[in-house]
C-alpha cells in the first residue's frame, strides 16, 4: 500500500476520532477552566482511587490470562460437541446490561444466593466478588483471542518439536506461545483498559468503597459539574492509559511475526486425563461465564408465564426494532472505521495507539462534550449511532491489526506481480484473508453496540428507546413484576445476540469443520484466490 | 475504491435517517429525566389537539438533567423541562436557565407549591422501606427513631443511594440536615458509617442489588412511602398486602415536589406553555399517579385506587430553600468525606 492511501485510509478515522471524542473533550476541558495538575495525588482519598483502579485492573487482566489461557487451548485444540456455542456463549456478558448481570451473580454469590443456601457464606462487598464479576465480563476477550492465535500456530513447527522430542509442554511453550504472545498481550492490554476505565459490575457489586476514578469522573461532571477536577482527572487517566497503550503497541509491532498459515486440525480429545481436563475448563467457562446467565434465566423462568407477556407487548417489540436498527447502523460505521484505522495503522506507531483512545477517554466527558460542541445535534439519531460506532470500532481496528500483522505478505505480492490492482489485490487476497479476525472484531462490536454504555450516556428519546433502555426503566420501579420484566427482556436480549454472533461468524465457523483451525486459510496461491 | 464506496455509502445512509428527524417548526422538545411517564394516549391526544410534535428527550437523574441544562445555556436544547424539584430548583434558578411562566396552572392552589419559577406537578415522600418479611424472621423490633439505626443490633441493615449521584440519597441527606442541624446531622452519618450503612449509586442498585426484598442483604433502604403501593400493584395478585412498608422515622421523610418549567431561550413559547397547562390536566394528574407513583399537585384531583394503601406521611423534614441552593454543594462534599472516605 502506498504512502498516499494509507494517508488517505488514516484521515476517515482520526478526523471522526478528532470530531466526536476529542474536540468534545477538550471543549469540555476548556470550560472547566484552571487546572491543578498535582491536586489528585495530593488527596489520600483521590490517591486511593487511582492505587485500587489501577490494581484492579492488573490483578483482573493476569487472572483473566491465567484461566484463560487453559480454557482456549482447549477450545482451539480440541473438537467437541458444542465447541462454537461455547465461543459464541462466552460474548453474552458484554450484552447484559450490568445491573441484571449483577441481579444475576448476587443470585448466586449474594446473601440469599444459591452459595448460601448450599451452606457457603455470601460473598457480597468482598474484593473477590469484584473480581469474578471482572472476570466475568472480560474473560471472554482473552479467551476469543487466544483460540484466534492458536489457530495461527503452525502446524509444521509444532511437529518439528514433537519430532525431535520435545514433550507437549516443551512444545507449547517453545512454539505455540511465542506465537501467540503477542494476541495475548493485546487482548490483556484491553482488559486493563476496560476494567481501568470501567464503570460497571464490580462498582455494584463492591458498593461505593470499591468505585474507580472513571467513577469519581461522572460524578464530578454529571452531577457536580467540577469540570476542571473532572479535567484534572481524566487527564491522568488519560497519561496512565496512553503508556499502557503505547507500551502495549511498541511490543506488538516488535512482535509481529507473519506466520506461515498450515494451522493444526482439532481432534477428539483421548484418554482419561484429557476428558477431566475439558471437563475442568469446562468448569471454569461454567462457573464464571455461564452461572450468572444461567440464574438470569432461570430466575426468568421460575417468573411464571404472565411475565413473559411481556415480550408481546408493543413497547418490547419496538425496542427489538430500534436495537437492532442501531446496532446495524452502528455496526456498518465501526466496520469501516475499523479497517480503515488497522490499515492505516500498520506501519504507524502513532495510529496503533490511538486505536484505544475510546477506551481511555472518559465517555461522560465525551456525552458532556458532544453536548456542548453540538447543541443541535444532540438526541439526534446520526449522533447516537456515531457514538455507538466510536466506542464499538476499536474491537474491529485491534482484530484487524492483530491479523495483518501476522499475514504472510508474500500471497499480496504474488497478486501484484500478477497484475492486480493494489485494490484488487485487497479485495480478493487481503481481506478473505482477513475476514474471520474481521468477523470476531464485529461480533465484538455488536455486542458492545447491543450493550449499555450509551443508552446511559447520551440523550435519548422514548421512541429510540432499546431494549437496554427498557430494562432499565423496568429497574427504576418497585414490584415483583417490573423486576421479573427487566429479567425477561434480559433473556430476550440474550437471545437476539446469540442469533447476531450466529449470523456474524456463521460462514467462520463452517469453513473451521472443514479446515482444522479455520481461523487462518491453508496456503492457497494468490491466482487461485484470485479467480476464486 | 471499496472503502471510498463503504463510507459513501454508509453516509448516505446516515443522512437519510436523519433527515426526517431534524427539527420543525411545530416540535416541542421536551428534556425530562429518566423517570418520566405518563400515559401514552394522553400525550397522542395533546399532539393532535395542538398540532405540536412533541420531542421528548430523557436524560438520566435529574440532577444531571439541570447540569445539562446549565451546560448548553447559550444555546438551549430544551423549550421546556420537566423534573426539577425543591433539591434543585436553587440551583436552576441560580444559573438562570428558566423562564417564570403566569398562566392558570401556576397561579391555581396546588397541594405542594415549588419556589421560582417552576410549576408543581407532582410530590412525593422519599422515606426509609423495609423488607417486612425480613423483620419477623428475624424477631427484631423496626427502628423508631434514626438514632436507633446506629445501634448495634440494627448494624448492616440499612443501604443509601450515594448523594452525589442520585436524587432519592439526596433527599434524603437533606431530611437529617434539617431535621437535626448540619453539625448533629453528620455526627449521625459518621455513627452509621462505622455501624454498617450501605452506599449504593443509585435507586436501581440499592432496591434491585442491596434491598433483601429483592436478593440482597439489607433489609432497609431508602425509597419512596408509595413503593410499598407500588410492590403491591406490581405483584399481580401475588399479595394481599404490600411485602414492604414505608417507616415514618422523625427526621428520615423528606417531600420531594417536581415540576414543570420553561426553558430560557428556547423556542416554541405558546407549545411550551400548552405544555405546561396540559402536566396540570385533570387527565394527566390522574394518570401519572401510577406511572411515576407520585400524588398529584393539582387540589381537586383524587389519588388513584392503588395509593390508597400508601398514607401520605404527615412529618416531614428539610432545610430552608435558600440553604439547599447556597450549601447544597457543600453538604454533598462533607457527606462523601464523612461517609466515604
Amino acid at each position: 500500500m502506498t504512502r498516499r492511501s494509507r494517508l488517505l485510509l488514516g484521515a476517515f478515522p482520526l478526523v471522526f476520532l478528532l470530531a466526536l471524542l476529542v474536540a468534545p473533550a477538550l471543549r469540555l476541558l476548556q470550560e472547566g477552566g484552571q487546572l491543578s495538575l498535582w491536586e489528585p495525588w495530593q488527596d489520600p482519598y483521590l490517591r486511593w482511587r487511582m492505587g485500587w483502579t489501577l490494581g484492579q485492573a492488573a490483578a483482573t487482566s493476569v487472572a483473566a490470562l491465567v484461566l484463560g489461557l487453559p480454557v482456549a487451548w482447549v477450545l482451539a485444540r480440541w473438537e467437541f460437541a458444542g465447541r462454537a456455542f461455547i465461543l459464541r456463549i462466552l460474548m453474552l456478558p458484554f450484552v447484559v446490561p450490568t445491573l441484571v448481570a449483577a441481579m444475576g451473580v448476587l443470585a448466586l454469590w449474594g446473601p440469599q444466593g444459591v452459595w448460601v443456601s448450599l451452606g457457603g457464606s455470601h460473598l457480597q462487598g468482598s474484593p473477590w466478588l469484584l473480581l469474578y464479576g471482572n472476570l466475568f465480563f472480560n474473560l471472554c476477550l482473552v479467551v476469543r483471542a487466544a483460540v484466534d492465535a492458536l489457530g495461527q500456530v503452525s502446524a509444521a513447527r509444532v511437529a518439528a518439536a514433537r519430532t525431535l522430542g520435545a514433550t507437549p509442554w516443551r512444545a507449547f511453550w517453545r512454539v505455540e506461545w511465542p506465537a501467540i504472545a503477542p494476541w495475548l498481550m493485546s487482548a490483556m492490554c484491553l482488559v486493563f483498559l476496560y476494567c481501568f476505565s470501567g464503570f460497571g459490575l464490580a462498582l455494584i457489586l463492591g458498593g461505593q468503597e470499591y468505585a474507580t476514578v472513571e467513577v469519581e469522573i461522572y460524578t464530578l461532571v454529571a452531577h457536580e459539574l467540577q469540570l476542571a477536577q473532572a479535567g484534572v482527572l481524566a487527564l491522568w487517566m488519560l497519561g496512565l492509559t496512553a503508556l499502557v497503550a503505547l507500551a502495549y503497541a511498541v511490543l506488538e509491532r516488535g512482535l509481529a511475526t507473519p506466520v506461515r498459515a498450515d494451522p493444526l486440525p482439532r481432534r477428539r480429545p483421548h484418554g482419561i486425563g484429557q476428558w477431566v481436563a475439558l471437563a475442568a475448563v469446562m468448569a471454569v467457562v461454567g462457573l464464571f461465564c455461564f452461572a450468572p446467565l444461567l440464574a438470569i434465566g432461570w430466575r426468568a423462568a421460575a417468573a411464571g408465564g404472565a411475565a413473559w407477556a411481556v415480550l408481546l407487548e408493543a413497547d418490547t417489540l419496538r425496542a427489538v426494532w430500534n436495537t437492532a436498527r442501531f446496532s446495524v447502523l452502528a455496526l456498518a460505521l465501526a466496520t469501516v472505521l475499523g479497517v480503515a484505522h488497522a490499515l492505516a495503522a500498520r506501519q504507524s506507531l502513532w495510529m496503533r495507539t490511538l486505536v484505544f483512545l475510546p477506551f481511555v477517554v472518559s465517555p461522560v466527558a465525551v456525552a458532556f462534550g458532544l453536548l456542548l460542541l453540538y447543541p443541535h445535534w444532540t438526541a439526534s439519531f446520526g449522533l447516537l449511532v456515531a457514538a455507538y460506532a466510536l466506542l464499538a470500532y476499536p474491537f474491529i481496528a485491534k482484530s484487524m491489526a492483530a491479523a495483518l500483522d501476522s499475514m504472510p505478505p508474500n500471497l499480496a505480492q504474488a497478486a501484484r506481480s500478477l497484475g492486480a490492482t493494489p485494490w484488487r489485490t485487497f479485495w480478493r487476497v487481503t481481506l478473505p484473508l482477513l475476514r474471520p479476525a474481521l468477523r470476531r472484531g464485529m461480533a465484538f462490536a455488536a455486542a458492545t453496540a447491543v450493550g449499555e454504555f450509551a443508552v446511559t450516556l447520551f440523550l435519548s428519546r422514548p421512541e429510540w428507546a432499546t431494549l437496554t433502555t427498557l430494562i432499565y426503566e423496568r429497574l427504576g420501579r418497585p414490584g415483583v413484576a417490573n423486576r421479573d420484566a427487566a429479567l425477561v427482556l434480559a433473556c430476550l436480549l440474550m437471545v437476539l445476540a446469540l442469533l447476531a454472533f450466529m449470523l456474524i461468524e456463521r460462514p467462520a465457523a463452517a469453513s473451521g469443520a472443514h479446515r482444522g483451525a479455520g481461523r487462518a486459510h491453508g496456503p492457497l496461491p494468490a491466482a487461485e484466490l484470485l479467480h476464486a | 475504491m471499496n472503502h471510498k464506496l463503504l463510507s459513501f455509502a454508509s453516509a448516505l445512509l446516515l443522512s437519510a435517517v436523519l433527515q426526517p428527524l431534524t427539527a420543525s417548526a411545530t416540535d416541542l422538545r421536551v428534556l425530562t429525566h429518566g423517570a418520566f411517564a405518563v400515559p401514552k394516549p394522553l400525550l397522542t391526544q395533546f399532539e393532535a389537539e395542538t398540532g405540536v410534535t412533541l420531542r421528548i428527550t430523557k436524560t438520566g437523574d435529574a440532577g444531571e438533567m439541570l447540569n445539562k441544562l446549565i451546560l448548553t445555556k447559550a444555546e438551549p436544547v430544551a423549550d421546556v423541562v420537566f423534573g426539577i424539584d425543591n433539591t434543585l430548583v436553587g440551583k436552576a434558578m441560580a444559573a438562570q436557565v428558566l423562564d417564570a411562566y403566569k398562566g392558570p396552572a401556576a397561579t391555581r392552589v396546588s397541594k405542594a407549591a415549588l419556589p421560582g419559577a417552576v410549576v408543581p406537578v407532582d410530590y412525593g415522600y422519599v422515606s426509609i422501606n423495609y423488607d417486612k418479611a425480613w423483620f419477623v424472621k428475624n424477631k427484631l423490633a423496626l427502628p423508631k427513631t434514626l438514632e436507633d439505626l446506629t445501634q448495634a443490633r440494627y448494624a448492616k441493615l440499612l443501604a443509601v443511594q450515594n448523594p452525589a449521584t442520585s436524587s432519592t440519597g439526596n433527599a434524603f441527606m437533606l431530611a437529617t440536615i434539617g431535621a437535626m442541624g448540619e453539625e448533629k446531622a453528620f455526627g449521625w452519618w459518621a455513627r452509621m458509617r462505622s455501624n454498617g450503612l450501605k452506599v449504593a449509586k443509585g435507586w436501581s442498585e440499592a432496591y434491585y442489588t442491596e434491598f433483601s426484598q429483592n436478593g440482597g442483604g439489607y433489609p432497609l433502604v431508602i425509597s419512596y412511602a408509595t413503593s410499598p403501593a407500588a410492590e403491591l400493584f406490581y405483584s399481580k395478585g401475588k399479595f394481599t398486602e404490600p411485602p414492604t412498608g414505608s417507616l415514618v422515622l422523625p427526621g428520615a421523610v423528606f417531600r420531594q415536589v417536581e415540576g414543570v418549567a420553561l426553558v430560557k431561550g428556547g423556542g416554541n413559547r405558546a407549545a411550551a406553555e400548552k405544555f405546561i397547562e396540559f402536566m396540570r390536566s385533570p387527565a394527566v394528574q390522574q394518570g401519572l399517579q401510577t406511572e411515576m407513583w407520585m400524588y398529584p399537585a393539582e387540589a381537586g384531583v383524587a389519588h388513584a385506587p392503588a395509593l390508597q394503601v400508601a398514607p401520605e406521611p404527615t412529618v416531614f423534614d428539610s432545610p430552608a430553600a435558600q440553604d439547599i441552593a447556597n450549601k447544597g454543594a457543600g453538604w454533598v462534599a462533607r457527606w462523601i468525606k464523612v461517609v466515604l472516605k
